[in-house]
């Protein structure tokens, strides 16, 4: 009989249940897609390394737990506000004699109907969308998709069956307690009961909005003054400051509102905007505290988005440009030893047995130390920042330097023309201009660099931005001097590059990376003391790869779960609001109110409840951006993307709400 | 005098073949202009489905409903909302006041809805405040004030946009004899002073003694008609007393 109840509750609000339900079910879908990504094989493909598939399980294994209490708390918020939309209902249960006992046993079997649905209907979409979601990420991450299979996952279903099943009991556990609290009194006057305005007095919420934006500001200027690269207390201080001014922003936002749009006569006296100002006043002060959750949420979803998207688009940019060679070695040269021999990368490969192919295009070269630092060089271009900066890149040592003679061996292995070099002469290598104004500014501004009290003219005027080796991601920064160099010159590392022929590229592959993952386990040290390290780009690419694919899988996780999360709360917020306000809606149309404007304060409504926090969030995260801009260099493609994505999930709930709420009002008389 | 309101030969059913309810039949009556008209009548014998039907909320099955020479049966559904909007003033029994406005805006929304100009609005919102002596109240919300006063706000509310008909449900149903009678105070004011034609269902005897003239009401029909001429409100009262006392008993025994 009780369950009975339970599904004809079911079934006949369903209207009330459709957002409710459609937010479990994504949420149990894009749970399972993320889940069952290792065991796509499209993602096996992409990195045979066992390390990378164990972090990336892990990683994903921690962001669940994390996700499934946003979940939880989502889905218990979600059930507070359907029960009291409901709370009439029960009440009427009550004044029938039902015992408090039986009402919740069949709330019980409502929450375990509902569940049960959205998690089989949520794996169900989920294994489709987990299809899509690894073509995607193989696009995304360019991996051949040849060996692309129908998978289904079951560790995955296990896993969600398990997290989303908790939540549910948790649920439960929940409307227990708040049924036990219920008066019947209230459940039946629940209708008419009216929130709370916390704040009237409009002087009082002035000065709090006045604060509330000066500690945004200033949480603005000192983020984009100091980056993410200021110290960790300094940083907690920004970032209590801006949640403090969101916070306050949100509690005073509406009350100040309303105070300036009732200055302007002609909005506030036109149609019934008198209506539609005052209940949005009386929701967003009541929800301050949800609203600043969600918009820091938004936030933090905006950065992850981006950061997910351009991450492989910027990593694939900085590898072009640092891994010009399909391999590169280098040995640490240990001054202290008088044998020269021992400090010759040559002689130690002659040593260990290693000889060249004849296909596999070769220069050996040395690297030197300058009597010079680069913060001597660029003293008068660099602010404090980009000090920080050189240090963060351990680019503030002495610089580097490469004779002529080798620098044109390296650049022939790519097929380039050889430089010509006056005595007097240097060129300068470098990426460094990518992130810093300083190198540029001082190679327009200076024509000569004194090294050792001796001038040099530089011969570029733009830094060439290939590198003499190939290397993972980071900055780097040399001199291109003379053959007949006459200051001091101390040599750091003796270096070749190798160029694979494309005939037997795969043996050369393998012969060159069996060679430096031998090295780096120590292989050989007991005939040569010397330390060499080397890398393949194809080791360099994996590795940077599955980085950039942890990221953008993490952040698109997090970003999915943030959007439905904050949207879902929005919407469910908007239709119980509705169904509170029904009385009023009704008064409306008593006092001659036409339909269609009805409609239109709705909608309006809807919009500006929807895009306040959003906008807010937009506004910090352009900030966020702004600063951690050394970090990422932001392509137009990934701000397209992650929009469009923020856009039509948060657009399609808001037309949802828009919808439901039209509904409610047009279906109460 | 000038006939604001006339109701010919109406007639509202309820119900389907075979199980008819005849809620309104066949009622006929006029309303003057400056008339103050109350209808009384037991519960239901139709004097809210009347009043439903005079509101245009509700449609009648046959007969016409004329109100300042537009016949409101032959009107179509948004024709309807604009002529509620313009020619009619509602005052409720609940009120209905908006929670979250304050008085001020209570009764700015029924010009706003109009359109008016904006410099108008804010005139005739103070006119209306004075006249029903709500001035100060205008910045507070209906929480913040008593059942009467959130009356005579719903009061200024309906007769701000001078409409040609105010049609009150049970105005005084959910207030204290002192709210009352200074409701009641109020609309005899509005009747006489400014020559509004209120048209009010009750089922009190003591507010319908304020009216001119009285409608009963029984049974879906007109019982009888009561005329306060030049008596005092106090020997009308004793008549409506009389009436009401011949309407509660069996009519078959008295006539």
């Amino acid at each position: 009989m009780f369950f009975k109840i339970a599904i004809n509750n079911v079934k006949r609000s369903f209207k009330d249940y459709t957002i409710y339900f459609l937010t479990l079910t994504l949420a149990v879908c894009i749970f399972y897609s993320f889940n069952s990504i290792n065991s796509q094989n499209s993602i096996l493909e992409l990195n045979k390394n066992a390390n990378f598939i164990s972090t990336l399980n892990k990683l994903i294994a921690g962001t669940s737990v994390f996700v499934s209490f946003i979940l939880g708390g989502l889905i218990i918020y979600a059930n507070k506000i359907l029960i009291k939309k409901r709370k009439k209902e029960l009440g009427l249960y009550m004044t029938l004699g039902m015992p408090k006992s039986k009402i919740s046993k069949i709330l019980i079997f409502e929450t375990l109907l509902i569940g049960a649905l959205s998690l089989v209907a949520g794996i169900l979409l989920g294994i489709i969308v987990s299809q899509g979601l690894s073509l995607l990420v193989a696009n995304i991450l360019s991996v051949d998709l040849n060996k692309y299979k129908f998978i289904i996952s079951l560790n995955a279903v296990g896993k969600s069956v398990i997290y989303f099943g908790l939540i549910y009991i948790l649920v439960m556990i929940f409307n227990q307690f708040t049924i036990s609290k219920f008066k019947l009194i209230d459940m039946l006057n629940a209708a008419k009961k009216n929130e709370e305005v916390k704040l009237k007095n409009s002087f009082v919420s002035l000065i709090i909005f006045a604060t509330s934006v000066t500690l945004l500001v200033t949480a603005y200027a000192r983020i984009l003054k100091t980056g993410l690269s200021a110290g960790n207390a300094e940083l907690s201080v920004t970032v209590v400051m801006g949640v403090m001014g969101t916070l306050l922003f949100f509690f005073s936002l509406s009350n100040f509102f309303i105070h300036i749009v009732q200055k302007n006569k002609r909005i506030y006296l036109k149609d019934i905007n008198i209506f539609v100002l005052r209940q949005i006043n009386n929701k967003i002060n009541t929800n301050f505290l949800s609203m600043t959750v969600i918009c820091l949420m938004m936030f933090i979803t905006i950065a992850l988005l981006f950061a997910a998207f351009d991450l492989k688009r910027t990593i694939d940019k900085n590898l072009e440009e640092s891994t010009p060679f399909d391999a590169s070695a280098f040995l640490v040269v240990n001054n202290d030893n008088e044998d020269p021999k021992v400090n010759d990368i040559e002689e130690y490969l002659n040593k260990i047995n290693f000889t060249f192919g004849n296909h596999e295009k070769k220069s050996f070269y040395s690297e030197f130390k300058l009597n010079l630092t680069i913060e001597e060089l660029l003293s008068e271009y660099l602010n404090n920042q980009e000090r920080i900066d050189l240090q963060n890149n351990y680019l503030d040592g002495a610089v580097s330097a490469v004779k002529i003679s080798d620098y044109n061996s390296i650049i022939q292995l790519k097929g380039q023309e050889p430089l010509d070099l006056q005595e007097n002469e240097v060129l300068i290598v470098s990426n460094y201009a990518l992130v810093n104004d300083a190198l540029p500014e001082y190679m327009e501004n200076e024509n000569i660099v004194h090294i050792e009290d001796k001038a040099y003219k530089i011969k570029n005027d733009y830094p060439i931005e290939e590198n003499v080796k190939s290397t993972g991601g980071n900055k780097f920064f040399y001199f291109i001097i003379p053959d007949n160099f006459d200051g001091s010159l101390q040599t750091e590392f003796t270096s070749f590059n190798v160029m694979y022929d494309n005939k037997s590229f795969e043996k050369s592959e393998e012969k060159f990376s069996t060679l430096f993952n031998n090295l780096s386990k120590d292989k050989y040290r007991d005939i040569s003391p010397a330390l060499v390290i080397g890398s393949t780009r194809e080791q360099i690419e994996d590795k940077e790869n599955g980085f950039a694919a942890t990221i953008v899988f993490i952040g698109l996780f997090l970003g999915l779960i943030f959007i439905i999360s904050s949207a879902a709360v929005m919407a469910l917020q908007q239709l119980s609001d509705a169904s509170d306000s029904l009385e009023r809606y009704k008064s409306l149309k008593k006092i001659g109110v036409t339909e269609k404007l009805i409609n239109k304060a709705i909608l309006r409504q809807s919009l500006i409840y929807f895009l306040v926090p959003l906008s807010l969030a937009v506004i910090h995260s352009i900030v966020g951006i702004s600063a951690v801009n050394e970090i990422f260099n932001f392509h137009y493609q990934s701000i397209i993307v992650s929009s469009l994505l923020l856009f039509i999930i948060y657009g399609a709930y808001f037309y949802a709400t828009y919808i439901g709420v039209k509904n409610i009002v047009k279906n109460s008389n | 005098m000038q006939n604001i309101l006339s109701v010919e030969k109406i007639e509202k059913y309820y119900g389907n073949k075979g199980n008819i309810t005849k809620a309104i039949d066949n009622i006929s009556f006029k309303v003057n202009q400056g008339e103050f008209l109350g209808i009384m009548g037991p519960s239901g014998s139709g004097k809210t489905t009347l009043l439903n039907c005079i509101s245009t909320i509700d449609n009648i099955t046959t007969g016409n409903i004329i109100i300042n020479t537009q016949d409101i049966t032959a009107l179509k559904k948004k024709a309807l909302e604009e002529f509620r909007r313009d020619e009619l003033g509602f005052i409720f029994q609940d009120f209905n006041l908006l929670d979250t406005l304050t008085a001020y805006e209570n009764i700015a929304l029924a010009l706003t809805i109009q359109r008016r100009e904006v410099r108008e609005i804010d005139k005739l919102i103070k006119d209306v405040a004075r006249k029903l002596e709500i001035t100060e109240m205008l910045g507070k919300f209906p929480f913040q004030m008593s059942g009467g006063q959130k009356q005579r706000v719903a009061c200024a509310r309906a007769i701000v946009t001078e409409p040609s008909l105010i049609l009150a449900d049970e105005p005084t149903g959910a207030l204290d004899s002192k709210s009352s009678r200074l409701l009641l105070d109020s609309f005899e004011k509005l009747n006489k002073e400014f020559h509004s034609t209120i048209l009010m269902v009750t089922h009190d005897s003591f507010t319908a003694s304020y009216a001119n003239r009285i409608l009963f009401i029984k049974d879906g029909r007109i019982f009888t008609e009561l005329i306060r001429g030049n008596e005092t409100r106090k020997e009308f009262f004793s008549k409506i007393i009389e009436v009401v006392t011949l309407l509660g008993g069996d009519v078959g025994n008295v006539l």
